[in-house]
């Protein structure tokens, strides 16, 4: 059965609005490196302004620490990496893993597992290696 | 896997189609100015007037799919993607994790939108109330002004951050004061997580934190940990049943630790775990019935007795065809004129030179009759006539030359002869042996059954640990620095040093001695690595015939116990964590168990380095921001914890913060109860719906001529709302 076509009109689209094709879908890399870039004119411009209100060495100090703090922007509400060391837990289990097998680099939690990591095929080996985000460029 | 009463199977849910619902009515609101709200998420869009007590919802993605069947292009949106197979390939989202990137869906988006709510008017003529990521991106926000100035003639648009707002609509003030509530605010979206502070009910931005991992994350990081552990699953695992599985079976631990201890034990493991029951087909098998069955035995069987009866009339015939030509031959050579060229005439007729030849066909002819007879069934003749060598024991002198060869030809067949009895005694004397070893055995096992026993036990542990032994030197061969490998190099180089050869035998003039001595040429077997000798499969034999012994009589030596099994074993820690179910079972081998996927999944927010993103986790940003503050605001913070978003609803969260808060935090400050949002996926709309409805809103938008005037980056600066660009 032909589902019944709903192609309804649309008043409320302004039809002299013609868009500009050309400047649409910028990728994701462009445009943080976009906001990178006015977020650096935007702090050079408020150094500029605190400079040429002639202040005193100390008190330029704080407000550019005031003006640091101020500006927000997508990049720099990013969190921070971490800087807890890291809890290691078995690549295969998900236990914890006091090991680590020095062919593969995976971590794994007692000798059983290290059973089955023995007899994996390197393709597999490295699969679990990327799902912890290590991605062994040579091998 | 049953316990009693609860079953742990659950089944993967078949995706049901969406209905089609005709569009809301525009006639309330035709020529009002009731602000129209928008809650533009990553995975689902939300929009209405804000009159209503609750929006439509609808998948954000759009898909553009040419339909085959009636070869039409279809432009589809939310679920009706559902209807199409082929469209959930296609389809995009305005969203690229966090950024508004895709602008042709968001208008897309916005058109259906507007199509649902019925208007029909010209332009949109409503105040707008829509959401934006924290601290968006610049370029989003000017062409999401930009589209909706521009093509959707807006009067006013008002940008706000959705946490903010449902913080907002659960800490509502009495009507008519300020907002000035106080409170951490932890949101929960698609592709990010933030904390936000907010003092004084003013969000301090720039002191709040975003971490990239949300419920997409998690979502491809679940299917990435299904896919490695059944990497031969049947079936394939799509992410919409990874996410279904992630709202159901995963939660957060509150010590996480601890609970790795716990699954530590097998047995915990097994009662914690979850299997879900995908979707299988059996195979239909053919199966024949019984007199099927008998019936192609029998044809068999007469096919089997065609083909000997054939075989046997053609020997016969070929018999007699051998006796007809033997008579034929003899009567010829009896008649044998005394002419001798007549009988040369004669001989060459049929085909032979002369006399020898026709006498030695005539042999042969006989001596196969001969052979001939004997195999037929009647006739056996056992008895081995010993052929006599009556040359042998005349001396050389008394034969001319052709004596002199039959004799050797003789000497020859006795010796064959004598090789062949001497064989034959010495089979017979082995199978003695080997008899009388057998019931000596079996003595020794009647009268003394565990002596028996243990020592085929000990035998059989011989064997197993010299295989064992084998197996570990050939694993240490092949690791480079091990001391195997270091002595085999060691012998490779000595025997191709030139020096081996010393300097005495050098002297005497004589070659290279290698191989005079029988240990010489154990060398080969030190060298090569890789040959499995025939040592290992006479082992190998040995154990069998051991351990088929012990099974036979003795009742504790169980299959279990053999060297197959005992190798074969897989410990239980992980035959709990991966089941293995039998080869024929279709049902088993489409099953997946969660275990330690359950919270491993959900521990990733607190930690995202599990997962290998670079960043830091829920605990570590909560006590970074906390450490800004002054000790009187972070107690304003602490008291009003609020966590709103879909994925806050994973249970075990709010425990979860609870403990990750309290030790971060001096003992005396007072930390309240983390407080989620009353609905969490619909609390942000309603929050800005109400927000909408008081007389504030009108103060913050940035309506039509300030857009003209300043661009589409700038916006008004509020306590909801962004303040990057903000005025």
């Amino acid at each position: 059965m032909v589902p019944p076509l709903i192609r309804p009109p649309r008043p409320f689209k302004n039809p002299n609005y013609t868009k500009n094709t050309n400047r649409r879908t910028k990728n994701l890399k462009t445009v943080l490196g976009q906001e990178r870039e006015k977020e650096r004119i935007e702090r050079e411009r408020r150094r500029q302004e605190r400079d040429s209100q002639a202040m005193d060495i100390d008190e330029v100090k704080k407000e550019l620490v005031e003006v640091n703090e101020e500006i927000s922007t997508y990049l720099s509400i990013e969190a921070p990496p971490s800087v807890l060391p890291q809890r290691h837990y078995c690549d295969i289990t998900g236990l914890e893993a006091p090991y680590t097998d020095p062919r593969t680099g995976l971590r794994y939690h007692d000798k059983s597992v290290y059973e089955l990591i023995k007899n994996l095929s390197p393709s597999a080996a490295k699969d679990y290696l990327a799902a912890r985000g290590v991605n062994p460029v040579v091998r | 896997m049953d316990e009693a009463g609860t079953s742990n199977i659950f089944y993967v849910p078949t995706p049901s189609l969406p209905s089609i619902t005709p569009p809301d009515s525009y006639d309330r609101f035709r020529s009002q100015s009731v602000p129209l709200i928008i809650d533009n998420g990553s995975s689902n869009l939300r929009f209405g007037f804000s009159t209503s007590a609750s929006p439509q919802s609808s998948p954000n993605v759009i898909a553009k799919y040419k339909e085959r069947k009636f070869n039409q292009s279809l432009l589809l949106f939310g679920d009706a993607i559902d209807t199409e197979s082929g469209a959930k390939s296609q389809g995009k989202t305005p969203w690229e994790g966090d950024v508004l990137l895709n602008f042709d869906a968001m208008e897309h988006a916005l058109d259906y939108a507007c199509v649902r709510l019925g208007i029909d008017a010209e332009g949109i003529d409503h105040p707008v109330l829509m959401t934006e990521r924290l601290c968006s991106p610049l370029h989003s926000r000017a062409l999401t002004s930009e589209l909706m100035f521009e093509q959707y003639s807006v009067p006013s648009l008002t940008y706000c951050v959705d946490s903010v707002m449902s913080f907002y609509h659960n800490n509502k003030p009495i009507s008519g004061s300020t907002f000035n509530a106080d409170g951490l605010v932890v949101s929960f979206n698609t592709a990010s997580t933030s904390v936000i502070p907010i003092l004084n009910g003013k969000g301090v931005l720039s002191h709040a934190k975003r971490i990239p991992w949300g419920t997409q994350q998690s979502t491809e990081y679940l299917l990435k940990l299904i896919q490695l552990k059944y990497s031969s699953f049947p079936t394939r695992v799509t992410s919409v049943q990874a996410s279904w599985m992630l709202h159901n079976f995963c939660s957060f631990a509150t010590d996480y630790p601890a609970v790795l201890r716990s699954l530590k034990i097998p047995a915990n493991m097994r009662a914690a775990e979850r299997i879900i029951q995908f979707p299988f087909a059996i195979p239909v098998i053919e199966e024949k019935t019984e007199e099927e069955l008998t019936r192609i035995a029998e044809k068999r069987k007469e096919q089997g007795k065609k083909l000997q009866e054939l075989a046997a009339k053609s020997r016969m015939e070929k018999l007699a065809k051998k006796e007809t030509d033997l008579q034929y031959l003899t009567s010829l050579k009896e008649g044998k004129s005394e002419n001798k060229r007549e009988w040369m005439h004669v001989l060459q007729v049929e085909g032979f030179d002369d006399d020898a030849a026709l006498d030695e066909t005539i042999r042969k002819l006989e001596v196969d009759v001969k052979r001939a007879r004997k195999k037929d069934p009647d006739g056996q003749d056992d008895v081995v006539e010993e052929p006599s060598f009556p040359l042998i024991d005349v001396p050389d002198a008394d034969l001319d030359e052709e004596g002199i060869k039959e004799k050797k030809k003789q000497k020859l067949m006795k010796a064959g002869f004598d090789a062949r009895a001497r064989a034959r005694r010495e089979k017979e004397k082995e199978r003695e042996e080997k008899e009388a070893e057998e019931r000596r055995e079996e003595g020794e096992r009647g009268n003394n059954f565990d002596d028996w026993a243990a020592r085929l036990r000990r035998e059989q542990e011989t064997i197993m640990n010299k295989i064992k032994e084998r197996g570990r030197r050939k694993a240490a061969l092949s690791d480079r620095k091990s001391a195997a490998a270091q002595a085999r190099m060691k012998n490779i180089a000595s025997l191709a040093a030139d020096e081996r050869v010393s300097k005495k035998k050098r002297k005497a003039g004589a070659e290279d001695m290698f191989g005079a001595d029988d240990e010489d040429w154990q060398i080969y077997r030190k060298l090569n690595a890789a040959a499995v000798s025939s040592d290992e499969e006479e082992e190998f034999n040995q154990l069998r015939i051991i351990e088929s012994k012990l099974l036979m009589y003795d009742p504790t030596f169980t299959a279990q116990h053999t060297h197959a099994s005992i190798t074969s074993q897989r410990s239980a820690l992980i035959s709990a964590f991966r089941p293995q179910y039998e080869e024929g079972d279709i049902e088993g081998s489409a099953r997946i168990h969660l275990n330690t996927e359950r919270w491993r999944v959900c521990e990733t927010y607190f930690s995202p380095g599990m997962a290998g993103v670079d960043s830091a986790g829920l605990g570590e940003v909560l006590q970074s921001i906390l450490a800004r503050f002054t000790e009187a605001e972070k107690a304003r913070l602490v008291k009003n914890v609020f966590i709103t978003g879909g994925p806050s609803q994973f249970p075990g969260l709010q425990e979860r913060l609870y403990g990750t808060l309290r030790p971060i935090l001096p003992p005396e400050m007072h930390l309240g109860d983390i407080v989620r949002a009353a609905d969490p996926s619909l609390d942000a709309w309603k929050g800005m719906a109400s927000f909408a409805n008081t007389d504030e809103f009108h103060q913050v938008g940035v309506t039509a001529e300030e857009y003209q005037e300043w661009g589409p980056e700038r916006i008004k600066r509020w306590w909801g709302g962004n303040c990057n660009s903000a005025v």
